[in-house]
């Protein structure tokens, strides 16, 4: 009995040896995403957008269904200091954010602004918020991640 | 009421100016930095078509407006032009117009000197056809006057004052076309051929004019003789002397599409003029001499007219070496005077310049007309009849010497 006891706890002593040298994960701290001015970025017939500054291209789809529409002239797009990402269109009801993923935009929280519909939205980025603009109504909300703020 | 009434005020203004802060709230910097480009590249197409001195000044004070209706905005821009910047595309906007500013002012001053030379051909032509009028009148005077032989004498020299007077034009237009364009490099030529397309006329037009009307001068029988023509071949050849220095840069300048054929057309006409002169001058020069008692073997070129001056001064050498009489004195004494007065004197510097003869060809005449001089001179017989009674008084003396003693 005494051998497999050994055994075990030898094998712990090299579990715990080689967590240690593994060490910590490098982690870089207060990286800020944020983009200084919104992209306005027409979709193609697949519903795809792509901005070609910031370097990032996914389809709308999801996001047309979940507004009820098959179809917007553009969208608008900014990122928060946080790394989220705020969509939104004409006509919409709703600020969409996203937190990227790997090969992926997942949904984070679905902002509802109006149930009438936004008719000029704009993104603005205003100290570490993201300012969310109506033009036509002058209408103006304050938003991070988790919602107006 | 007197105090309210600067409370609605104040009220009014403040309503104005949370007006005017809530619409700078409901801005959206994507139309801030799109409103920037649109007036950016506004005043790019604005510096593209700018096509005077007063467009460039309006274009800056564009540039100006812009940088001041954006510099709050500098941050912002910075971030959305990068890796352009807000400065750097105002600056270049400078740039640009003050490229464009340079070149209108070139263009601008292209301008003025196209106008200015459209203006002095206007001016010269003016004058020239002028000129060109009163010869042609008084030629026609001249062929009524034919009879009347002191008022044709007196048109005449009205005449050759009307042909030195357009000489002496036309040298100040030439020697003016020689300073303008002699060291004219090609960058101007080209600039003022883009620009002289406009003009209505040219210097190059101008002297195709003048040397029509040369030609046409030089035909007509209007009384005048060798001096006038080869004073005609003086100018000739300078007129020669600047087309070979400036013809080339003129058709390249105000022919730009067929500077070949441009040049060739006045080489023509440089070559008919000549023509025209040759027809006359040697037969004229031939008269002249023959007026003064000098009979020249006829000749048709200069060439030959050297050959003829120096075969009778041989001839009238040898003569004169072999008769040795009065007349050939006589003969001397009027070739002489006639070539160092009228010759020399008057027609010396046209002969040399309308390569009718050459300084060397006039020496070589002068030195002969020394040698004829000491041949000419006849010798004195008194020596010898001195001679001869002295001999016969001796001879006599001696014979009487004999005849005494016998």
């Amino acid at each position: 009995m005494a051998k497999p006891k050994l055994i075990t706890l030898s094998m712990c002593v090299a579990l715990l040896f080689g967590a240690a040298a593994c060490g910590p994960a490098l982690v870089l701290q207060g990286v800020d995403y944020a983009q200084p001015i919104e992209s306005v970025l027409s979709p193609n017939s697949d519903a795809e957008v792509h901005d070609q500054r910031y370097a990032v291209k996914f389809n709308i789809s999801p996001v047309l269904e979940e507004e009820g529409v098959s179809s917007v002239e553009q969208v608008r797009l900014i990122r928060n200091s946080a790394g989220y990402y705020f969509l939104t269109a004409e006509g919409f009801s709703n600020v969409y954010v996203f937190a990227p993923e790997e090969s992926e935009l997942s949904l984070e929280t679905i902002i509802n602004i109006t149930g009438n519909g936004l008719q000029q939205p704009a993104f603005n980025q205003r100290n570490g918020q993201i300012e969310l603009v109506d033009m036509a109504t002058g209408d103006t909300y304050n938003l991070d991640q988790n919602g107006r703020r | 009421m007197k105090v309210m009434k600067p409370t609605i005020s104040t009220l009014a203004a403040l309503l104005i100016i949370f007006a005017g802060s809530s619409a700078f709230a409901q801005e959206s910097d994507y139309r801030v930095q799109q409103d920037f480009r649109a007036e950016y590249n506004e005043i790019i197409q604005g510096i593209d078509s700018a096509m005077s001195s007063d467009d460039v000044s309006q274009i800056s004070d564009d540039i100006d407006q812009l940088e001041a209706d954006y510099s709050g905005y500098e941050e912002l821009l910075n971030a959305a032009l990068y890796p352009e910047s807000f400065q750097n595309q105002i600056a270049d906007l400078r740039d640009r117009l003050s490229g464009t500013g340079n070149n209108i002012s070139a263009v601008q001053d292209l301008n003025d000197r196209i106008a200015q030379l459209q203006s002095e051909m206007e001016d010269l032509r003016n004058q020239m056809t002028q000129m060109n009028e009163e010869g042609t009148a008084l030629r026609q005077r001249i062929d009524r006057s034919a009879s009347n032989e002191r008022r044709l004498s007196a048109l005449v020299t009205q005449y050759r004052q009307n042909i030195e007077s357009r000489d002496a034009f036309v040298n100040e237009f030439l020697e003016d076309l020689l300073s303008r364009y002699q060291s004219m490099d090609a960058q101007t030529q080209s600039d003022i051929a883009d620009a002289s397309e406009s003009m209505d006329d040219n210097p190059l037009a101008l002297i195709q004019t003048v040397l029509s009307e040369y030609i046409n001068q030089a035909d007509q029988q209007s009384g005048l003789t060798a001096p006038d023509y080869i004073r005609m071949r003086a100018q000739h050849a300078y007129f020669g002397e600047v087309w070979d220095n400036i013809g080339e840069r003129l058709a390249n300048t105000y022919a730009s599409d067929s500077p070949v054929q441009a040049r060739q057309e006045v080489t023509d006409l440089l070559s008919t003029w000549e023509a025209s002169i040759n027809n006359k001058l040697w037969n004229s020069i031939s008269t002249a001499f023959n007026q003064n008692g000098i009979e020249l073997q006829s000749f048709s070129n200069s060439d030959d007219f050297s050959v003829a001056l120096n075969a009778f001064v041989d001839n009238a050498i040898e003569t004169a070496t072999e008769q040795n009489e009065q007349a050939d004195l006589d003969l001397y004494q009027s070739f002489s005077d006639y070539w160092n007065s009228t010759v020399k004197a008057d027609w010396g510097e046209y002969l040399v310049n309308g390569n009718v003869l050459t300084q060397g060809e006039i020496a070589e005449v002068d030195v002969k007309i020394g040698d004829w001089a000491r041949n000419a001179e006849p010798v004195s017989n008194l020596m010898f009849i001195l001679f001869l009674i002295s001999l016969a008084v001796i001879i006599g003396l001696i014979v009487l010497l004999v005849t005494k003693k016998s």
